[in-house]
């Protein structure tokens, strides 16, 4: 069976040279300075760049991103000055967070895990149970959230406002002083602009089978199998379906997730699907964090999840091998794009 | 992004459909546009029955060319629209269970105790005909959006998750008619695409795509069942976990749903008609006691792929939709 996915995969990476893939180097501005825009899109992504999944009232533009680049960075954002939106989503973790549920001013706790914001751009909602449509909803609420950041969006922009040349950014960036709205939409711009596109995978996608070898190819073969049943919520290429799922990582009495946002007893320890590329660099995972390697996230689906009630129907005990196992972590680790990792134009 | 060809890519693809134990054999009746038995019965005499008619633009007040929904290889995002102008047909769907509403992400109480939560429920609905009287040709029309664009693709997705996908809507010419027929699912210029490099409804993010043969599931349904007294399955039909049904991407094994109605356009406006969808149908067809181990081997021999092998062959005979009086 494996060699047969082997085929379609080969088939697809053909085809994916025939016709150019782009994997263009970033995009100059004109000063010559890469550009933090690229038309570069992961293998495997919907039609589009980044910048096209903006919406019309916030085109992705160089110095939209440059602001959002410079708030993202700044702990005036935090009631305390001394929390960022980098204190939880750092570059050298595809922009998650190491730490198992992430510290907020004075070192307040939440329940969840800063999921990775790479590749956001494509998202269709935000956050682990998706109370968020956008990425310009979604960038307001960490500041305000009393265990994040803990700063109200007006009080953001008072700051930012008393500095002439985040002023004058904003005036450069959105023909305006700097307000709530605008604040947001910088910040979301910065993220439409994390892409990551280069890993072995999407180079495989892509025809280059150079970082791809046997294990790697038997494990996609694997996520793609009934026997570990992966796909079902992370569909080759994109490798998430940006849906709500119970994957067994709930506990009775534990985080219900998307139930806190839809009401409904059936989306009881639901959360949002989360996209795989760079997930070597973003353990520890699930959205308390609880399971800290690749390995344990493999036995945990090997087990069937922890056993509660709610747990999804196609969540079920697996029949995996060692060696299979292995070759399922493999195949994850293809999915690490290094570039990302010391990509100059997202650092501060 | 342009670097997958679908046609280059599922030529390959397609080439190892038959390794995954998929038929390449239509099933009789459900297979090819407009041969599918009626819902409801007998359908007319035209029912489901092909037209040379070309596609037309009605005319302000006038009635359309008739003219079944052309069967195309192709899966274009941006086809041409049937028609320009219409009136909108709206068929907001709602989901029935044992005669009553069954809703979506709550516990649906059954007879004896029991109860049923719907966790996911989501169905494709493409290539529409309006049904006219005997020996009248089927009008093919465009689905489009709620302000009467045309959907890309032509497909319709109803997400039970969605409140705001729950209507499909129609642009039609003014008439009457006695129903409507309609593929559950995408045709097979569709089915063989690559969802990677799509766009809504038949992104990956739709949750209809399946590697199991390289096309897309056409009914997909996930649910928890409680058993009275305690968490557990039974031999209720109510107690199947998960449906998956999908198609071939050798040849075309969408199943076709007549539904029969008398639908009355008017020349201006809008008409809305609710269109029920009968959960009880859609498991009694997915636990039907049939042989479909022709193509339930492989990867298909998956419990819910099973089911939904069952429902497809099973559906002619159900009445899973249903218009209002």
């Amino acid at each position: 069976m494996a060699a047969r996915i082997y085929l379609v995969a080969a088939t697809l990476c053909s085809v994916a040279l025939l016709s150019g893939c782009s994997n263009d180097p970033a995009d100059a501005t004109p000063s010559g300075a890469p550009s933090l825009i690229v038309s570069t899109t992961p293998a495997g992504f919907p039609e589009g760049t980044s910048a096209e999944q903006a919406p019309a009232d916030n085109a992705l533009t160089e110095e939209r991103a440059q602001l959002g680049k410079r708030l993202f960075y700044d702990p005036q954002l935090s009631r305390t000055n001394e929390v960022s939106c980098n204190t939880c989503h750092q570059q050298a973790n595809a922009f998650a967070d190491p730490n198992v549920v992430s510290a907020g001013v004075e070192g307040r706790t939440g329940t969840r895990n800063a999921p990775s914001i790479v590749n956001a751009a494509w998202g269709k909602t935000f956050f682990w149970d998706g109370r968020a449509d956008s990425l310009e909803e979604q960038a307001g609420q960490p500041i305000e959230n009393p265990l994040e950041m803990d700063l109200a969006l007006s009080d953001a922009v008072a700051r930012v406002a008393a500095d002439a040349s985040y002023v004058a950014a904003f005036k450069k960036a959105y023909g305006e002083a700097p307000s709530e709205a605008s604040l947001q939409k910088a910040l979301a711009s910065f993220v439409r602009s994390l892409v990551s596109g280069n890993s072995p995978y999407d180079r495989h996608l892509r025809g280059d089978d150079s970082a791809f070898g046997p294990q790697r190819k038997r494990g996609e073969a694997l996520f793609l199998s009934e026997k570990a049943e992966c796909f079902h919520c992370h569909p080759g290429g994109e490798l998430t379906n940006e849906g709500f799922f119970n994957n067994g990582s709930y506990v009775a009495g534990g985080d219900t997730g998307r139930q806190q946002v839809s009401g409904r007893v059936g989306d009881i320890g639901k959360f949002k699907v989360p996209a795989l590329r760079n997930i070597e660099l973003s353990a520890p995972y699930m959205h308390d964090g609880s399971l800290a390697t690749l390995e344990d996230v493999i036995e945990h689906y090997a087990a069937g999840g922890r056993g509660d009630v709610t747990t999804d129907p196609l969540i079920k005990p697996l029949s995996l091998s060692s060696e299979e196992k292995a070759d399922l972590v493999e195949f994850l680790r293809s999915l690490t794009d290094e570039s990302l990792l010391t990509d100059a134009r997202f650092a501060p | 992004m342009k670097w997958y060809r679908p046609a280059v890519v599922w030529a390959g693809a397609a080439a190892l459909a038959g390794c995954f134990g998929c038929s390449s054999d239509a099933q009789p009746g459900v297979g090819s546009s407009g041969g599918a038995a009626g819902m409801l019965g007998a359908p007319g005499p035209n029912a489901g029955a092909e037209s040379a008619g070309s596609a037309g633009t009605v005319s302000a007040g006038g009635t359309g060319n008739a003219g079944a929904a052309a069967a195309s290889d192709g899966c274009e995002k941006s086809p041409a629209p049937l028609r320009t102008q219409g009136t909108l047909l709206s068929l907001p769907l709602e989901l029935v269970l044992g005669g009553k509403p069954f809703v979506f992400g709550e516990a649906n109480e059954l007879s004896g105790g029991s109860s049923l939560v719907p966790l996911n429920l989501r169905f494709y609905i493409s290539e529409v005909e309006l049904l006219r009287g005997a020996g009248q040709a089927n009008v093919a029309v465009d689905v489009v959006t709620a302000a009467g664009a045309p959907a890309p693709y032509g497909v319709y997705l109803f997400n039970a998750e969605d409140a705001d996908s729950n209507t499909l809507t129609l642009l039609a010419p003014p008439g009457e008619y006695t129903g409507l027929s309609f593929a559950l699912g995408i045709k097979l210029g569709c089915n063989q695409q690559n969802p990677a490099g799509l766009s809504d409804p038949l992104r990956s993010t739709s949750q209809m795509t399946w590697p199991h043969t390289g096309g897309f599931l056409f009914f997909r349904y996930e649910a928890r069942y409680m058993a009275a007294g305690s968490a557990g399955a039974s031999g209720a039909p109510e107690s199947l976990p998960a449906v998956h049904m999908g198609g071939d991407i050798k040849v075309e094994r969408v199943p076709r749903v007549t539904v029969l109605g008398a639908l009355s356009v008017p020349a201006s406006g809008k008409l809305e008609k609710g269109l029920s969808v009968v959960m009880d149908e859609i498991l009694k067809g997915a636990t039907a006691n049939i042989d479909v181990s022709d193509v339930a081997v492989g990867l298909l021999s998956a419990p819910e792929a099973i089911a939904g092998e069952r429902l497809r062959r099973q559906l002619p005979d159900l009445h899973v939709f249903v218009l209002e009086p």
